[in-house]
């Protein structure tokens, strides 16, 4: 059976729902999970001040509704399990998780699967800045799982990323894998400019038709068919998202940066 | 109707100033002071039992460094301490923080009083930035606070010296502190940072060496302003941060700066970092003359001193002396911010880290404790870690055990480098500080030494600013964690916990000044400033909740 979640918070200040995860749950009785400690803006709450709450975990799936815009770090730390959530969600989605799925069928905000080792999210609708992100001071970011985003995303997707796969569908803004120190980036949409600036190692693919302009720390290095692409492409449409099957045998022209910081990055274009 | 009476009952009371050592008293607090006890008949509204507990003052750091643009680029250089280190979680009454080696505003001052400590100074703030520090201050909880204004090589200073009119340097002296609303003058490296300014890795190797353009000598810096301050009768006249620091040998500038002072008050800090002998740049010859320069200081009681005590770890070295920066960047390599401050100041910050296996930060950690023991007269030497510079204010209570326990603090010099034994005269020393020792060198010491007197003591009219500990055999335990923090007159730390959120109060001083000085800084403004000089000056409106100190001016 599943957790359920229904949010009947009225508040324009924070809801964050740190620890409030199908792993942590599951031994709790229902009575347990209403009086669980969460932040509303400083304040300690409980958990059924902010939702109505029903079924349970015996099979480790929750599922929260509502507008939940303003509900933050839904999912941070998840080490197991699944979680569902039927609208839109605040920042922080998923951030720190090892283990699970997320699914949003709207859209997140800032800094989704933020610091990520591990566990699939997979957002419907568009997410904000810095998916898949490292925080401000630490040395990685997402290290290992993947994100899925139908949608646009902001600025600085797969900041200091390590490890991982991120797929965005839509748009991107500035600064694609800045930092970058390995991993996979593929982006379908249009996209701003700054990509994998200060990269080291990792790849970002441009899929869509228009290309954004490179730094001129990337070097060019040849027009190539690389079969790790298809095999990837495959993979995404596995995973359900929506990648036409006429790009799968695409050829993409290579290049190399970031010069300043090593070379041994790659963004791919996808000319044909 | 009176207001109402707090009672502290039967606590083991130490108050050096007012002659107590240990003995169990009462203290009456009314409206956020010390008051004598009521007439018979009148009985507290609340009582504070302090049976069993020792009672002292509340802490009084006369050096550290947290607020301003260094302290503040100290943080933005240094995400990843702020990324690993500990959190200050929110709570209904209290605000959040970082630390990492330079703790946030609200981490800093709920970690101050969470030592006992109710007073800070930061000790070097450019007068461009004075403003910034006062917002900071402004959101630095619990405390009191106050800072010392750079002048050690402003431009319209060393014009004044170099014109030979000390009527001019004066008045300027006093406009300074008033506009920016600071407590006391600061010489850093005078003279050299303006070399610094004029040369590649330039610095000055004396104080008799002149600095370019306005042919001065850090000597005659020195000189001037301590006597220009102390005419002025500032409650702390200058605070001094000598030449060379860090430098082998470096013991010869401090000796001879301390006589620069032709008998004036003067407070050299940090003053560990100023006693090594040795030959230039070498490693071999390093070592010790804290006995040399002590025997100054306990001959000469113009003369105070902080430690600048150096503990093992990371840190990170924020100074207002560039060239120093400069210097530790080429030592260790990594992260370097040097800033030019317009006409003022300069300042270094680099990340460093003190190995108890390195021969020097042994040398240096073990030096920092001689002279806590050397100095004869504790009123004259004050605890500091120059934090964060040698370490943070946080390991307070860590010198307090090395100081009271001369076991542990040989089994520690075990520990460290080898040839550190041989290298100064620690090993030798068995001298080991009571608590009224303690009491002396964290609060009553620096109040005095700050001029302020309603701090670090217990006698009627002092700041109900008590700190209440629990008795404990490993004096670190003790310090470490106070039982009450009572900062004017509200119990702020109760049974160990932070209760609340107070905003203390900033120090400032405006002594009096020849008006007609203005006319001629205006016109250096205008020549030559980046600011306007009618925009410079910061008004009474801005500094929240400020207590105007008291200046004596004296006949020159």
């Amino acid at each position: 059976m599943t957790l359920e979640l229904e949010y009947i918070g009225d508040t324009t200040i924070p809801v964050e729902l740190q620890g409030v995860t199908p792993c942590r749950l599951r031994d709790l009785s229902l009575s347990e999970i209403e009086g669980m400690e969460i932040y509303h803006g400083k304040e300690i709450v409980s958990l059924a001040d902010f939702f109505k709450i029903s079924g349970d975990l015996s099979d480790e799936q929750m599922r929260l509704s509502g507008d939940l815009s303003g509900v933050h770090w839904i999912g941070s730390k998840m080490e197991s399990g699944s979680i569902a959530i039927r609208g839109n969600c605040g920042r922080h989605l998923g951030s720190e998780m090892t283990s699970g799925t997320i699914t949003v069928q709207g859209s997140a905000s800032d800094w989704v699967g933020a610091e990520m080792r591990g566990g699939l999210i997979y957002i419907k609708g568009d997410a904000g800045h810095q998916v898949g992100a490292g925080y401000r001071g630490s040395s990685t970011g997402m290290n290992r799982g993947t994100i899925l985003v139908h949608g646009d995303v902001g600025n600085e997707l797969g900041l200091t990323m390590r490890r991982g796969l991120i797929a965005v569908g839509g748009k991107a803004g500035d600064l694609i894998g800045f930092n970058m120190r390995a991993g996979t980036i593929m982006l379908f949409g249009a996209s701003g400019i700054r990509h994998g600036a200060a990269m080291r190692r990792g790849s970002i693919v441009f899929m869509g038709a228009d290309h954004p302009p490179l730094l001129p720390s990337f070097k060019y290095s040849c027009r190539y068919q690389p079969e790790f692409m298809q095999l990837l492409l495959r993979n995404l449409q596995n995973l359900g998202f929506p990648v036409p099957t006429s790009v799968v045998d695409s050829t993409y022209d290579l290049h190399h940066g970031d010069m300043i910081d090593g070379g041994r990055g790659e963004v791919l274009l996808r000319v044909s | 109707m009176s207001k109402p009476y707090f009672k502290i009952s039967g606590g083991y009371v130490y108050d050096p100033l007012n002659g107590v050592d240990g003995q169990v008293q009462d203290i009456w607090v009314q409206d956020g002071r010390i008051v004598p006890a009521p007439v018979a008949g009148i009985r507290a509204d609340r009582t504070l039992d302090a049976a069993g507990y020792v009672v002292m003052p509340g802490g009084v750091d006369m050096h550290c460094h947290i607020a301003g643009p260094k302290v503040n680029m100290g943080r933005k250089m240094r995400p990843e301490e702020k990324r690993q280190g500990e959190v200050i979680p929110r709570t209904l009454t209290t605000h959040s923080g970082t630390l990492g080696s330079v703790p946030s505003t609200f981490a800093t001052g709920f970690k101050y009083i969470g030592l006992g400590y109710t007073s800070a100074f930061d000790a070097a703030v450019p007068p461009l930035s004075a403003r910034h520090a006062h917002e900071e201050f402004a959101d630095t909880p619990a405390i009191d606070k106050g800072f010392y204004v750079l002048m050690g090589n402003n431009h319209f200073m060393m014009k004044s010296i170099s014109e030979e009119n000390p009527k001019q340097l004066k008045a300027f002296i006093a406009w300074l502190l008033g506009a920016t609303k600071a407590y006391a003058p600061k010489l850093v490296n005078p003279g050299g940072v303006e070399v610094w300014k004029h040369h590649p890795a330039g610095n000055v190797d004396t104080i008799d060496q002149i600095v370019d353009h306005y042919e001065v000598t850090p000597r005659q810096i020195i000189s001037e302003v301590a006597r220009a301050t102390n005419e002025l009768g500032l409650p702390h006249p200058v605070h001094i941060h000598c030449n060379n620091l860090g430098m082998p040998g470096n013991w010869s500038t401090t000796l001879n700066t301390m006589d620069a002072l032709n008998g004036f008050k003067g407070h050299l800090t940090h003053i560990q970092f100023h006693s090594y002998g040795g030959g230039e740049g070498s490693e071999e010859s390093f070592c010790s003359k804290t006995t040399e320069l002590a025997d100054y200081i306990n001959t000469h009681d113009n003369l105070t001193v902080d430690v600048g005590q150096v503990m093992f770890g990371k840190t990170t070295s924020m100074t207002g002396d560039g060239p120093l920066g400069y210097f530790l960047h080429n030592v260790y390599g990594g992260k370097w911010l040097s800033v030019d401050t317009e006409m003022e100041s300069g300042c270094g910050i680099a990340p460093i880290e003190y190995r108890n296996k390195s021969l020097v930060h042994a040398l240096q950690w073990a030096i920092g404790l001689e002279w806590y023991l050397l100095v004869e007269d504790p009123w004259r030497v004050v605890m500091s870690t120059d934090h964060p510079n040698g370490g943070s204010f946080m390991a307070y209570p860590q010198i307090i055990r090395l100081l009271m326990d001369a076991t542990y603090r040989n089994d520690v010099l075990r520990s460290v480098h080898p040839d550190v034994m041989s290298r100064c005269v620690l090993g030798d020393i068995d001298r080991e500080y009571t608590l009224n020792e303690i009491c002396i060198i964290t609060r009553a010491g620096p109040a005095k030494i700050l001029g302020l007197k309603h701090k670090g003591h217990l006698g009627v009219g002092a700041d109900a600013d008590i700190t209440i500990y629990s008795p404990h055999e490993n004096k670190e335990v003790m310090f470490e964690m106070p039982r009450y923090v009572i900062k004017s007159g509200e119990i702020l730390i109760d049974e160990c916990e932070l209760k609340q959120q107070t905003f203390g109060k900033t120090f400032n001083v405006a002594p009096a000044y020849d008006v007609e000085v203005e006319a001629d800084i205006a016109d250096w403004f205008e020549q030559y400033y980046s600011v306007q000089f009618r925009n410079y000056p910061i008004s009474d409106d801005y500094v929240h909740d400020s207590e105007l100190v008291d200046c004596h001016e004296k006949e020159s």
